[in-house]
């Protein structure tokens, strides 16, 4: 385990996959450059050209034959082409820079939530975790997208500035006055108006989800009871006031834009009030701060939409951060004893966990297995103490076959491999032989290949079960921890599955603990240990 | 392009913000011209005006855009509420089995909000696009009608070159939408799998996967934006291109020097409005290309919307006074057939079904919840139809809310101490002792155990007053001591009600008045 001190930084993450697009992103950032350049010099040089030309064909005869009229007719129609590609370069190389890196920084999340510690991140559940990684995700997604647009932007405004500075000095200072105002307005703005209702949308996005991934899983009684009419009142009471705070920021933010808006004439205003220059100049000067203008809105509404980002950072932040107290305990080598308060199994007992429900079979089971640690007694693995034993430690021990089986979707063959690398064919037989369940298997429209659905859908309860106890068969652990591995069963199979199970575990030579209320499944263990409720 | 059902009066006030919008830009062309023309020392109005005219065009115009979009949220709004009733009706009814969770998860939600943009900024920029243009153009018309003919003979090359483009984004976007469901769905599942992934040291092999995954997404959702960038660079083009147009003309017409003749002879403020209303001519369809994305997006969750099972209402439920199958067969999709199965069961007693693993007594009873039709043979209802039921099932519905809430979730007017009286019948006592009817539960039920979960359900179902009882596996996972308290409990409920159990218990099998044994 490493990396349990620095604390992980989702900044850090993305500008380390950013940094394999930054080629890409700087064609972008070029592209960009030129499109906002040529924007404003072709309404600038327009302008320009044009109240040149009135003048000139006001003055008429001689000031018309030297008025060069090619070169900037030609530059004029020069731009509008540049102007063109450098837009649709900028979008496509931006857009390419932005999904591959957040591509790579999905799967690093990905990865970091495997690092999760079961015991600590009990609260976090898949639709939620699953919206931040890719809503949340998304969301950065545009600020990479709109990364070009502040260069752009003061290029742009660089160049209307300069021509500005041609027609008049004062226009300039009032210019740059609102220039300078502007993005500290719509930053001030922005907080008080837009950042409260955003970050509202997106956290009642997750609770919508984590709500109907609840109502989903609890399906049929919904339909039995007539509770759909209650259960969709709940949802979409959640999505209206979702609805409205995504309504209030889109007006906020349309608002903050409308400064924006006013800006751009009123600057065009100044130039002309406040000009000096000769009259074309002061022309093209105005289109071009009115072009200029239209640029700058560019990364302005980038600030606007940072909300939406800072939340989606922040959600990942907490992401990333799950889980860094996670137990760090090693174990020793070699096979290990383990201890169940004052009971004591060598390497390769077996013993039954017999108890009335809810006495803590299931406890002690995935206390071991470190994916809990509620377990009524201490809980040892060769003088550890399992609660503070790390994840991975523990898994290198125990193999698991749940009381509730979780199954990936896949086929059969990609639920028995999760188990080890590298198992042969013949290996996954036989465990499905072991666990009485490869003549059901060989009976499945595509055998190994069936494809399972969502958590093994198309499997009962109790082949769920003995596909889970095969897994956990193949993954070679000193330690098999079965519960209620018969449960479901019909007696004739529970006393064959009993009769396998006894003669692998003395082939392997494998320790067993059993939680059963059976006593087929008890008479297999060597030792009893009858739980007493507290 | 397909006509939207539910216009609502919401987006022709956004549509309508968007054509003022031009007016506010002739306002701020009027000033710019008015001001260049004193600046040039030509005569006319004062400086002074031109500078009001510009003020007033930039108010006016962010005004008519602050309208625009909050009505167009305001349309989105009744249009996705619209569309979750819609939805999310039959999904509860009725949840998929067999596909991914996190797909139906993500049809259910993200597909609804995927129509936001279509309602609140596509559908109204469609229909100022109509009107915008031309209206820029008629304005155009009063200060130079050569220039507004120029703009007019640049839209026919133009909407080619859009249909063009837009035909093959379509396509192109279509394939990529199905692949980014799918990667959601594999995200959710290999999330909630990840304990188990990681108990067995998978998680390497599982991530390289949704690696190549994402990869594989990545890499078609930018072939799709190089086609839909296509378009929205034919707009930007030709945008460009209308206005170094209306320039060029404006100024040699200005110098007198056009090689062809004109029937019109423009003054400095004229050409200047001209040029700057051109490129008002194209904005209203860049904002258009702009939403476009916003287009697809909506379109696809119209086609996943429309796809969807929409329920037929349920019939409304019989009062139960027995039942009875003969040579019942059913089916769940693409399953095996079940059966046949013959029983009888009256107004009281308890029914068995039992059977070998994998048998169906699950799906039998879910045949007789009325979630399955007979595929052969019959089920006949004394009372002529389906009855309400109580279902119990093998993952108990469990809510937030208290272990009373979740107990009485189908008796809404239940007393206290009939709650507490349904707990015990269900062997609840150790919860209830020690930790009350009160006892608060989180939405996952985290803290009770496998046996307590399907005890809740079976209190849920002996509170629910309901007369016939669909129990599945009720005393599985339970002690000896405790099932065989159940089963009484079971049994003296089967004396004023019915119930059909599915069940491993032979010894709750032997209790039954009736058996079904299904192979």
């Amino acid at each position: 385990m490493s990396g349990a001190h620095d604390k992980p930084d989702v900044e850090a993450l993305l500008a380390a996959s950013a940094a394999g697009q930054r080629a890409t992103m700087r064609g972008a950032i070029a592209a960009a450059v030129v499109a906002a350049l040529m924007a404003v010099g072709l309404l600038g040089l327009s302008g320009w050209f044009l109240a040149g030309a009135g003048l000139a064909g006001l003055a008429g005869g001689a000031a018309v034959l030297a008025f060069n009229y090619l070169v900037p007719s030609a530059f004029i129609r020069l731009s509008a082409v540049l102007r063109t590609g450098g837009r649709y370069f900028e979008r496509l190389l931006s857009h390419q820079a932005a999904l591959r890196t957040l591509a790579g920084v999905r799967v690093e999340l990905m990865a970091r939530l495997a690092a999760v510690d079961p015991r600590s991140a009990r609260g976090l559940s898949g639709a939620e975790s699953t919206s931040r990684l890719t809503g949340d995700v998304d969301a950065l997604e545009d600020q990479f997208v709109r990364w070009p647009a502040a260069p752009a932007a003061a290029a742009a405004v660089l160049l209307a500035l300069l021509l500005t500075a041609a027609a008049s000095l004062w226009a300039l200072l009032a210019i740059e006055a609102i220039l300078l105002a502007l993005p500290r307005a719509v930053s001030a703005l922005a907080r008080r108006w837009v950042d409260a209702p955003a970050a509202d949308a997106q956290r009642l996005l997750g609770a919508l989800k984590a709500e109907m991934g609840d109502m989903l899983a609890a399906g049929p009684e919904i339909a039995v009871y007539g509770l759909v009419t209650q259960a969709s009142d709940r949802l979409q009471q959640t999505a209206r006031q979702m609805d409205e705070a995504r309504r209030a920021a889109a007006a906020a933010t349309a608002a903050i834009t409308g400064l924006l808006t006013i800006s751009g004439p009123l600057m065009a205003g100044f130039v002309l009030v406040l000009g000096q220059g000769p009259a074309p100049l002061q022309a093209g000067a105005a289109l071009a701060v009115l072009a200029a203008a239209e640029v700058m809105g560019g990364p302005l509404r980038a600030r606007l939409e940072e909300s939406r980002t800072a939340q989606g950072l922040r959600q990942l932040e907490a992401l990333a951060a799950e889980g860094w107290e996670a137990p760090q305990g090693q174990l020793p080598d070699g096979l290990l004893a383990l201890e169940i308060g004052a009971l004591r199994l060598s390497a390769g007992e077996t013993l039954a966990l017999t108890g009335r429900s809810g006495a803590g079979k299931t406890r002690i089971l995935e206390s071991f297995a470190g994916l809990r640690r509620d377990a009524p007694q201490r809980l040892f693995v060769g003088g550890c103490d399992a609660g503070t034993t790390a994840f991975s430690a523990l898994s290198g021990q125990f193999a698991l076959a749940p009381q509730d089986p979780v199954l990936i979707a896949g086929t059969v063959e990609d639920n028995l491999r999760l188990a080890r690398a590298g198992l042969s064919e013949a290996a996954l037989w036989q465990a499905l032989e072991v666990a009485c369940l490869a003549d059901e298997v060989r009976a499945l429209p595509d055998g190994l290949q069936c494809w399972l659905g969502d958590g093994g859908a198309r499997l009962s309860g109790g082949q769920r079960k003995r596909l889970a106890l095969a897994r956990a068969l193949l993954a070679g652990r000193p330690w098999l921890l079965l519960d209620e591995p018969s449960e479901g069963l019909d007696s004739a199979t529970e006393a064959l599955l009993a009769e396998r199970l006894a003669g692998w575990l003395q082939a392997s030579g494998a320790g067993a603990l059993i939680a059963s209320h059976r006593p087929a499944m008890v008479a297999i263990c060597a030792r009893t240990l009858c739980l007493q409720a507290e | 392009m397909s006509q939207q059902r539910t216009p609502g009066y919401g987006i022709d006030a956004a549509a309508l913000g968007w054509v003022a919008d031009v007016l506010g830009a002739a306002l701020v062309a009027a000033g710019l011209a008015l001001g260049v023309g004193a600046v040039a020392g030509l005569q006319g109005p004062p400086l002074a005006l031109a500078f009001a005219l510009l003020l007033a065009g930039g108010v006016a115009r962010a005004g008519a855009q602050y309208l625009a979009t909050n009505a167009g949220m305001r349309a989105a709004m009744v249009r996705k509420a619209a569309a979750r009733a819609r939805h999310w009706r039959p999904l509860l009814e009725a949840p998929p089995a067999g596909r991914l969770t996190g797909v139906a998860l993500a049809s259910a939600i993200d597909t609804v909000e995927m129509l936001e943009g279509h309602a609140a900024r596509f559908a109204p920029l469609r229909r100022a696009a109509v009107i915008a243009p031309l209206l820029a153009a008629a304005l155009v018309l009063f200060a130079s009608p050569v220039s507004a003919a120029i703009l007019i003979f640049t839209l026919p090359p133009f909407a080619a070159g859009l249909a063009l483009a837009g035909t093959a984004a379509k396509a192109a976007a279509d394939r990529q939408l199905g692949a980014i469901g799918h990667l959601n769905g594999l995200f959710v599942d290999r999330l909630r799998a990840m304990p188990e992934i990681r108990h067995f040291g998978a998680e390497g092999r599982v991530l390289s996967q949704m690696a190549d995954a994402g990869d594989l997404v990545t890499t078609r959702t930018l072939a799709t934006l190089k086609v839909a960038f296509l378009s929205g660079g034919i707009i930007e083009f030709f945008a460009a291109i209308a206005v170094a147009l209306v320039a060029i003309y404006a100024g040699f017409n200005l110098l007198g020097i056009l090689p062809f003749p004109v029937p019109e002879q423009l003054g400095l403020v004229a050409a200047f409005f001209a040029l700057a209303m051109a490129p008002e001519f194209y904005l209203p369809m860049r904002r258009l290309a702009a939403a476009y994305h916003d287009k697809q997006l909506g379109e696809a969750a119209e086609a996943v919307l429309a796809e969807a099972a929409v329920s037929s209402p349920l019939p409304a439920p019989a009062a139960y006074s027995g039942v009875a199958a003969t040579a019942l067969v059913v089916r769940h999709p693409d399953g095996p057939a079940i059966g046949p199965a013959t029983f009888r069961l009256g107004e009281t007693g308890l029914l068995a079904i039992t059977g070998p693993t994998g048998s169906g007594k699950s799906t039998l009873l879910a045949a007789l919840a009325g979630r399955l039709p007979p595929e052969a043979g019959a089920l006949d209802w004394a009372g002529g139809g389906g009855p309400a039921v109580a279902w119990a099932g093998q993952r108990p519905l469990i809510l937030a809310g208290s272990l009373a809430s979740n107990i009485a979730l189908a008796a809404a007017g239940a007393t206290e101490a009939d709650i507490e009286a349904a707990a015990r019948a269900a062997c609840l006592d150790h919860l209830l002792a020690e930790r009350g009817l009160g006892a608060a539960i989180d939405w996952a039920g985290s803290g009770l155990s496998g046996g307590e979960r399907r005890r809740i359900g079976v209190a849920r179902a002996l509170l629910s007053g309901r007369a016939l009882l669909l129990l599945d596996e009720p005393t599985a996972d339970l002690d000896e001591e405790t099932a065989a308290r159940l089963r009484a409990a079971l049994l003296q409920a089967a004396r004023t009600r019915a119930l059909v159990v599915a069940t491993h218990d032979r010894a709750l099998a032997a209790m039954a008045d009736s058996r079904v044994e299904l192979s």
